[in-house]
Formats: structure tokens, sequence, C-alpha cells
């Protein structure tokens, strides 16, 4: 066994080799270094192999823990996923020895919650399961293991209801993740992007979440979700525009005020959208709009401004924008200073030195708190992204402009399909009793 | 209930104020509009229910499949045509008409081409939807738009600036017969129904149509809102001045303490989502017919991919929208509006009666192949 | 082929919007916020107009409120206001144009031409205010209140709901008064500007038939005539009761007309107009008094005033109340006879009024 093995690999000083042999048995290990923890081997193979109690075979054959391997293709992709395979008369077992470094806090970072649960998701597939499983408790869970990448052989978990998943959904899932022609996979993005396989798609449609709440909340609404070894997060699938505008929060906390938050919510993406292009639109095109004491104030303060509103528009954007960027790549307590430099004392300055109107200012922080209303990270991205456009027909054609360029979002987004569901319907039935409205469309 | 049916219903019944049909009643306010209205409401109801209900026999199927199933290909052909250039003229209208209002209110110092092109594109895209994404955008944009209409009527019902007697007054004028023109006009409210000929492949096969007061009644006051508050605002005699009778009755409507104080501009942007939305669903249609024709065609509800046949129709129809915008002016087009209501009454007809035949049929051939299975059964035994 | 349509449809698309567009910012823009037209006396140019722009700035603050002011003399309004962008550097913009005023020789003429202008324009809004200045448009545009926030304001306020509330004050729209002017039954009505040194006074109206100013109405009138046309009107109603001052202020005031055939064949108009409020001036313990006399007693003072006002209207011909249109609706005979039958019947019709108050309370005192 040694010797193929040894032709099977490059020459790696992490690659060990080794024979033994006691009073009546002999035996073949092979293991990488790196990737084993040295302890688990001693403990299960070196130590009961010398001491000899029991003869190895019986131990061997009697442990769940060794598993056979029947196959000499598998020798390579399970010594490369920190197996010991051991030869033992003939027969070729496998022993799960690896060692994983991963970060040990498991609080939600990205998603975090008020009051609900802390936990989130580890980098640890065998974990993830676990948390899963405990928020779960059914014999209908069903766990799919597949590996993806042809280099990175990245270990995945495909989880869902048995019974309450859709088939036409599940296949058309299973399908694209055999598709899935990728050497490198790491994060639960390229994942995602694989999977999706339209690169220009603009919104999200798969969520990725780290909250185990989450997940198992969608398992039992019949989602299909993907776990990753070496990513905190999972891939929930498929999910429609509601699901990415809903926070966990809004479960946990009371009816009124979720309700109403989430009405802001949708406010605030309507607003965070058209805010800078009605803002040109009705400053260039129908000042009558406004009201009287609000027109006059607006073209006092605009009065020296020397640029057209959209230049003026323009500026004050890319300059949120980069403080939102700059504030992400900053390490957090340096973030604070950058905003407070960048919001405060360059938009006073920015106003006082007449380059833009003191509206101006009020537009733009509100364009940014508002996007940061949105609690999921791809859906914020996505929005953020779809006020440009907009701005473009604003210029050129007033209010029509933005009104047709929401009727346009609104048909593209009602034109996607995360996985063939529709995504921006409304839940299908909205009285108990009305039958299902649609003839061959399935709604989850 | 299927609300999809009554979405699609409700569209096209707001939309009659694009089509000039306010105008054209409140021309004839005086000869016989007041009482076409009035027979318009059992009429146009019964159009619905026949139709509405004679679909419902062929679960999953739109008017092409069930034509194409009973007749030779070349006489259905030419009804195909006929049925997508009315469509696609009733768009067209609104679509102009539209562009033009929108210049003269929004966009004062652009060209309406301008505006025209760009509506045309948004048409051009929305329509090559398939018809499921259709059906959502739909109903967002209903549930989106509703308020609006809602705090429009209310905002204009209960202000002191309305005139009663003036709405009083005319309506004392029912005892003048009825003409054609504003009957045919009248009856548009209702004509929503027909939507159904498409979108019939959507709905569930156990559809039944439910809640069917709703259709006189909201048609009823759609019908006389449209007309009698503009009359209210401007009077018996100025009414009929105005060319954009119910822009103008929205600029006369002021909100003291709204964010915004002219209720106008709510107005144009509530009519902008409904043109387009009338636009993209009469193009769709017309595009569905005219795909039908093709031997190779087979319905499709949600195609994956857009096929390329749809944005060459779709082009073709947005080239005939510009073609039309530069041949007719205002004018024509308002008289073509008319004209075109009354085609697409006698159509409307036609088609409700013909498919109340097949529904018929159907339903007799069912019913006698049922009796022959009880024979069949009672002689084996 | 997709993206070949998509490149047609966008060379396509901005190659159009290249050609003309409408963009102008806001601060290039000199808004008009009142714009006057009078008679200038000169048979070429017979249209004097004048516009009151507005300087705006961004401090806000009492007395900031900067106008200037552009008089023209043209031969048509649209015209001078044409020629009158030659002599400002900014685009003029009337979307905030509230206030339109007439001088008083104009409306005494011709005032149809006006009114067709504004409604024709279409960026003149349909809620804007109509008035008639005295003695001239211009004067009462030239003058600048002191306490002015911003440019226009206090004649905004003066008509607006949201300001000041006078009962003496009436405001009508462009689209009211172009329904009154065509339609057959009512007549329309201005209020009148007058100016009084720095500042302005809303107290009267002028009564217009379809052509042109035909009387105006004294302050006292104007309250009436706005009492009986509206409800909810905070008004005063005063009279003398046993030689007692009295002054209820109307908390609620509602008039209901018909027209009847009264006990001899002769048509009548019968008005019933019940009044709701508290006494605001009164003699000592009028609260231990009876009430009924003293409501009756002024009830019929009200009443007596109502008919001479009522009489007025006939007296000239007009009739801004709308008994016509009333009559058209309630008493249809086929066609045009009925409006007919009203302008024979109109000139010698009698009037019946009945007035109802209630007083409810003697205010905070006994």
């Amino acid at each position: 066994m040694i010797n193929r093995i040894l032709t099977m690999f490059a020459e790696a000083k992490d690659l060990i080799t080794k024979r033994l042999r006691n009073d009546d048995t002999y035996i073949e290990i092979a293991y990488i270094d790196s990737l084993c923890d040295e302890s688990k081997i001693s403990e299960a193979i070196f130590v009961p192999f010398s001491r000899n109690q029991k003869p190895f075979q019986e131990i061997v054959e009697f442990s769940s823990e060794f598993k056979p391997v029947h196959e000499m293709t598998e020798w390579t992709s399970s010594l490369l996923r920190g197996y010991v395979l051991v030869h033992i008369n003939g027969k070729y077992y496998s022993y799960d020895a690896s060692r994983n470094i991963r970060i040990e806090t498991q609080t939600t970072q990205v998603e975090s919650s008020i009051q609900g649960p802390q936990l989130a998701l580890t980098e640890d597939l065998k974990d993830g399961l676990n948390l899963i499983r405990n928020r779960y408790p059914e014999p209908s869970l069903a766990v799919e293991e597949r590996t993806l990448g042809t280099v990175s052989k990245t270990r995945i978990a495909i989880l869902f209801d048995n019974r309450k998943v859709n088939s036409k959904v599940l296949k058309n899932v299973q399908k694209k993740l055999l598709e899935i022609n990728s050497d490198m996979l790491h994060s639960a993005g390229e994942v995602v992007r694989e999977l999706v396989g339209n690169r220009k798609q603009l919104f999200p449609t798969t969520l990725i979440s780290e909250r185990p709440d989450r997940i198992s909340n969608s398992i039992a609404q019949g989602k299909i979700v993907i776990l990753m070894h070496g990513s905190m997060f999972g891939i929930i699938l498929p999910v429609t525009f509601f699901d990415l505008m809903n926070s966990m929060d809004d479960q946990y906390e009371g009816f009124w005020m979720s309700r109403t938050l989430l009405i802001m919510r949708y406010f605030s993406v309507l607003l965070t959208v058209t805010l800078p292009a009605m803002y040109i639109s009705i400053v260039s095109y129908n000042p009558e709009l406004f009201r009287v004491q609000l027109a006059f104030s607006i073209a006092g303060s605009r009065s020296a401004v020397p640029y057209p509103s959209f230049i003026e528009v323009l500026v004050m954007l890319f300059m949120i924008e980069m403080l939102v960027e700059a504030s992400v790549r900053l390490p957090r307590y340096i973030g604070s200073t950058g905003t407070t430099v960048g919001g405060l004392i360059l938009g006073q300055a920015a106003q006082q030195a007449g380059l833009v109107s003191s509206i101006m200012i009020i537009v733009t922080s509100v364009v940014a708190i508002t996007n940061f209303v949105i609690p999921n990270n791809a859906m914020a991205f996505a929005i953020r992204f779809l006020k440009y456009p907009l701005i473009l027909l604003a210029v050129f054609y007033g209010i029509t402009g933005v009104c047709i360029g929401m009727f346009i979002y609104f048909v593209y987004l009602s034109s996607i399909r995360s996985f063939g569901v529709p995504y921006f319907r409304l839940h299908g039935k909205l009285t108990r009793s009305a039958e299902g409205d649609l003839g061959q469309v399935s709604s989850t | 209930m299927n609300r999809y049916y009554y979405y699609s219903f409700l569209y096209v019944l707001l939309i009659n104020i694009m089509m000039f049909v306010p105008n054209i009643l409140i021309q004839n306010r005086f000869t016989g509009g007041v009482s076409s209205m009035l027979l318009a409401i059992p009429f146009g109801t019964m159009l619905v229910l026949v139709f509405s209900s004679s679909m419902t026999k062929f679960p999953g199927k739109a008017v092409p499949e069930i034509l194409y199933e009973r007749y030779p290909r070349w006489f259905v052909t030419p009804v195909m045509w006929v049925l997508a250039s009315i469509y696609l003229l009733g768009s067209i209208i609104v679509l102009v008409a539209f562009s033009v209002v929108i210049n003269r209110f929004y966009n004062p110092d652009t060209s309406s081409t301008i505006v025209l092109y760009l509506l045309i594109a948004a048409c051009i895209y929305c329509a090559t939807r398939t018809t499921l994404s259709l059906l959502f955008i739909l109903e967002m944009l209903i549930i989106i738009n509703a308020p609006l209409v809602v705090f429009v009527l209310g905002k204009a019902l209960f202000t002191s600036d309305l005139d009663w007697d003036a709405m009083h007054t005319v309506a004392n004028y029912v005892t003048v017969k009825p003409n054609l023109d504003s009957f045919a006009a009248a009856t548009y409210i209702f004509s929503g129904y027909l939507n159904l000929s498409i979108l019939n492949r959507a709905l569930p096969p156990n559809f039944r149509l439910k809640h069917r007061w709703i259709i006189p009644l909201v048609g009823t006051l759609a019908m006389f809102t449209s007309v009698f508050i503009p009359i209210g605002f401007h009077g018996t005699e100025g009414v009929d001045e105005y060319l954009f009778i119910w822009s103008i009755t929205a600029d006369s409507m002021k909100m003291e303490f709204g964010f915004i104080e002219r209720v106008l501009f709510l107005y144009l942007i509530l009519y902008l989502n409904l043109t387009l939305l009338f636009t993209t669903f009469g193009w769709h249609k017309a595009m569905e017919f005219l795909k039908s024709t093709s031997k190779s065609y087979k319905p499709e509800l949600d195609a994956d991919k857009t096929p390329i046949l749809n944005w060459v129709i779709c082009g073709s129809f947005g080239l005939l929208t510009i073609i039309y915008s530069i041949v007719v002016d205002e004018k024509q087009n308002y008289n073509i509006a008319g004209k075109w209501l009354v085609i697409r009454f006698f159509t409307e007809v036609i088609s409700a009666i013909w498919i109340f035949w097949l529904a018929y049929r159907v339903r007799s051939k069912s019913k006698s192949k049922s009796k022959i299975n009880v024979k069949e059964q009672t002689e084996s035994k | 082929m997709r993206r070949l349509i998509s490149l047609v449809l966008f060379t396509l698309m901005f190659g159009i919007i290249l050609g003309g567009c409408g963009f102008k910012d806001i601060d290039k823009r000199f808004f008009v916020v009142a714009a006057g037209i009078d008679e200038s006396g000169n048979p070429n140019k017979p249209f004097r107009v004048t516009l009151r722009l507005a300087v705006t700035s961004p401090k806000i603050e009492p007395g900031a409120g900067k106008s200037q002011i552009e008089t023209i003399e043209a031969k048509t309004i649209a015209e001078g206001v044409r020629e009158l962008k030659a002599y400002v550097d900014k685009e003029l913009d009337f979307g905030h144009c509230k206030i339109f005023m007439l001088g008083e020789k104009l409306a005494r003429t011709e005032m149809t031409q006006a009114l067709n202008w504004m409604t024709r324009r279409r960026d003149i809004q349909m809620i804007a205010n109509v008035s008639i200045g005295k003695p001239s448009a211009e004067a009462i545009l030239q003058i600048q209140p002191k306490t002015e926030r911003y440019p226009g304001n206090t004649l905004f306020l003066s008509f607006g709901k949201e300001g000041t509330d006078s009962s003496y004050t009436l405001s009508e729209y462009v689209f009211g008064l172009r329904k009154r002017l065509t339609e057959k039954g009512i007549d329309p009505v201005l209020p009148i500007i007058v100016s009084e040194r720095d500042t302005y006074r809303i107290s009267q109206v002028g009564l217009f038939n379809k052509k042109k100013l035909v009387t105006t109405l004294k302050p006292e009138e104007t309250q009436l005539y706005n009492q009986i046309t509206k409800t909810y009107l905070k008004s005063s109603l005063g009279g003398n009761v046993e030689d007692d001052p009295y002054v209820l202020t109307v908390g609620k005031i509602r008039s209901n007309y018909n027209i009847k055939n009264g006990p001899q064949g002769k048509p009548v108009v019968q008005m019933i107009i019940r009044i709701n409020g508290l006494l605001e001036e009164a003699p000592k313990m009028v609260f231990e008094k009876d009430w009924t006399p003293i409501e009756q007693e002024l009830g019929r003072q009200y009443s007596k005033a109502v008919v001479q006002l009522l009489k007025k209207f006939q007296r000239y011909g007009v009739d801004p109340v709308g008994f016509g249109i009333r009559y058209r609706a309630t008493h249809y005979s086929g066609g045009d006879k009925t409006w007919q039958d009203w302008q024979r019947m109109y000139p010698n019709i009698d009037f019946d009024v009945q007035t109802h108050v209630t007083i409810e309370g003697t205010g905070l005192i006994k």
C-alpha cells in the first residue's frame, strides 16, 4: 500500500507512512501529518496496537470509527481530508483523525439579534450539523454529503426535511450542484455564485446565514440548506425577496412593533432607492412639487452651488459610498473616527464651501442610513446599486423617468425565479379558505 | 375567489380615463350619456359573467388553444390577427395619450415623443416577460396603487368644491335615449374580463368565479365617479372645455397638509403605473395571440428563457407605436379612441357569445358522454 | 442577437435624448409668486402685466423675503410674459404662482381673456387664487409687507386655510372661477384686495355677471354671503334684543334652500339657515334669562339682512349663490327649457328666509 501511495503523491514531507509489526499482526498506516491530530492517532492506533491486549484486527473490525475502504480511488481523497489509512490483513480502513483549526467564538457576528439565540454556526461541518440537529430533532431531516471543487474538495452537507421539501426544487438544486465545475471553493458566496449561474443577476436568490435558528426555521418551511466545511455560513434556498427583507428579530419581538418596523423597512428601501433621483428630478424638472417654503429655501441654498444638481448628487453619493466602504475595511476602533471625520466635517465643509446645498446633505445621509436598515447584506448591496440607474433616468426624464425605472425594477424582480420559485410574489393564499390561486406554480 | 382575476378586472377599469371614456360620456352628457351608462351596467356585467363562466369550462386553456382545437387553421389565424391588432391598437392609444399628458404636466420643455420612446422601451421589456411574472407584477402594482386611488377618490368626494347640484342636473338627463358611442364607451369599464382569454392558462383548474357582486358594484362606482366628479368640479358646461379632464380635476384638489400640495402629481404617478401596466398586458396579449398562429407554438406559462421571438414581436409593436405617434396627432388619437371603443365593443360581444356557445357544446357533450357511460355500465352488468 | 437589440435601443434612446431636454435647475428659475393683469389704457397695448418674482435667499427670517416687481404693457398677456423674460436673467416659472390678480378696471370691462390664458397655460395651478386688486393689481403687488418670511407668504396665507381664517375673506380658485363663468345658474364672485399703506385688506367681494364686474359688496355683506354659502365658518352674528347688544360666535352654520311655488303660484326661494354658537357679547346674567326669545329675535334680524342681500343680487341680475343651478337640478323638464324658465323667473322671484339660531352657551361667565 505504502508504495502505491508514495507514487500517487508528490514528494511531501508531511506524508507519513509507517509499517508496524507486533506479536501477531503486521499493519501499514499512512496519514498526512499536518492534517491530523497526532494524539488521536496514537490513542486509537499506536497504543492499542503496541499493547496488543486485544488483537488489533478485532478492534478495527468492531469499532465504528474505522471505516472500511473498498476502492483504491478513495485513498487519496480520504488521506487529504485528514484520515489515516490502515492496511491490515489485505483489508483497508480509514480512521478520521483530522484536526481543524477554527475560530472558537460561536456568537453571531453578522446577523446579530437582540434577544434571539446568540449562537452562530462554526467553520466545522460536524458542529454545524450538531447545532441544526439539536434545533430540528425530526427523523425526516435528510442530510446528504458531498464534496465540491476539483481541487479544494470542500465537504458540504445538503439538509432538508424529507416530507416538506419541494421535490422539483430539490432536483433542480442537486442537478446544479453536480454541474459545478470549479477548482477552488472556500466561501458560501462562491458556491452561491456557481449555483445561481447567472453572473449578472442583480438580486440575491439565496440567503446566506450564520444563524442556526434561521436555518432550522427554513428547513421547517420546506427549504433546502447547504452547509459548508470551512465556512461559518449556511446557504438557504430557495428564497423570496420578502425572506431577504426579514430579520430574525421580527419573529422574536412583539407583534405591533415588529410589523411597524417591517413596514418602515420597506419604506426605507423605497427612500434609499428613489431619493437621490427624486431630488434631481424635482429640483431640475418640477420644483412646483415642493411646497413653496421648501422650494424657496432649496433655491436659496442652491444658489451658491455652481454645478447642476446631478453633479452635486453624484459628488455626495461618491463621498458617502467611499465612507461606508472605508469604515467596513478599517479596524473597528478607527472606523468610528473615519465616519466622524467624513460624515460630519466633510459634509459641513462641503456645504459651506458652496459645493453642495444643505438639503443635499440631508438627502445623502437619509440614503445611507436607510440602506443600513436592510437586514441582509447581499440584499443591501443589491439595493445600494439600484439608485444609480434611476439617477441616470432622472437626469434625462425627471420624475417620469424615475417612476418608469421603478416599474422596470418591479417587473425585473417579479421575473426572477429562485430555483424555479417565484421571487417576488405575495403569499399564495390570502385567506385560509382560498383555493390555490394559480395552477402549476409552487409557492415555496 | 381568484384575486388575479379581479386584479386584471380592476386595472382595465381604472385605465378608462386614459381611454377617453369620461370625455366621450361627458360630451354626450345631455344627449344620452347617462342612460347609456345605466344600460351599460347590466349589459357589461352580463358579458363578464357569460365570458368568465364559459372560460372556466376550459381549464388552463387560453382562447387560441380553444379555437385551434376546434376549427381549421386558416379560419382561426385571421381571427387571432384581428384580436391581436385590437389589443395592440388599444394599448397604443393609451400610451400615446399618456405621453401627451406627461408632456403637458411633467416635462413641458421636452417633446412628448421623447417620453414616448422611454415608455415604449419599458413596455417592450415588460411585455416580453412570462405571463406568470406579469401576474405577480399586476398584484404588486394594484396593491401599491390602490391606496392612491382611494385617496384621490376620497379627496374628490369629500371636498366642499364639489357641486352636487351640477351632478344632479346632469343626472336629470337620464331620460334621453342612449346612443351607441357612449354605450360602447361605458361598457369599456367592464372589459377587463377579456384578460382571461390569455390569463386562463395561469388559473387553477378548479377556478370558480366567486364574489360576483363585486363586478357590478365596482364597475358602477368607477363609471359614475369618473364621469360625475369632473362635472361636480367644473360644472355642467365648463366640464366639456377641458382636454385632459381628469388631470385638470386632480389639479383642482388640494392637500393642505400633505407633503406635496397638488393632488395632480399623485394622480400622474398613479396613471403612469396604470398605463405601463395596461400597455404591458395589452402587448403581451397581442404577442401571445400572434405567437399562437405559428404551427410550432406551444403555450408556455413560465418559460426559463425569454424567446427571441418575444423581443422581435414586441420590438415591432414598439416600432408601430412610433409610426402611429408620428402619423396621428392629438386630435386624431382622440377620435380613433372613440372608434376603437365601438369596434372593441362588437368584438367583445361576438367573442363572449362564441366562447359561450363552445362552452355550451362542451358541457352538453360531456353530459351525453356520461349518459352513454352509464348505459354501457348497466348493459355490461 | 439580444445584445444587438439592446444596443440598437440604447443608441436610439440616447440619440433622441440629446436632442432636447428640459433640464433646468431650481436656482436657475425665477419663481413668479403673484401675477397681476391690469388695463393699461393704451389701445395698442391694452394689457399691463405685473409679475412679482421671488428673490430667494438661504436665510429665512421675518422680513427676509425680498421680491422683484416687473411690469410691462403688451397686446396680449402671453406676449407680455414672453417679453418680460428679456428683462430677467432666469427662466420664469409659474409653478408656484398662487395669486392671480385682475385690476379693478379690467374686471369692470372684460376678464374672459385673462382667465383663458390662465387655464390654457399648463404650468398654472388650477388651485391658484384669483382676486381683484383695487385700485389696480400693480398697486397691490408693489406692496411689500414687512413681516414676510418669504416672498408672497402674506397673500398665500390670507387665502389659504392654514393661515388666517377670516370670515370676510373669500377665496376663489381658477377652476372655480371658470366653472362659475361657464355654468348656467351660478355667477362668479371674486375677493377684492385693497391696499392699506404697507399691508392688504381683503374684506370685500365683487359680483360678476358672465362678463364683467357688476358691483361690490360691503364687508358686512361679504360676511353674510360667506355664511350662507359655507358650513363651519368661524364668524360672528350680531343684533340688538331689547336694546342690549348681543354678539354670537358662530360655531356651525348651515343653510338649505330650495325653490318652491308659493301660495299665489309665484315661485319662492325658501332658505332655512341653522346657526349654532356661543355668546361672546351679551348683557350681564343672560344665563338666567329665557334664551328662546333672544334666539328668535336674532334669527329674525339675521333673516332680514339675508333677504336684503339676496334682493341686492336680484337687483343686479346676478346669482352668486347658485339658485339657478339648484332649480335646474330639481325642476327638470326636458332639455334647455328649465334654464329658460329660470331666467324668466329670477328677476321677480320672492325670498323666504328663516333662521334658526341656537345659543349653545354663554361663554365662561353667566
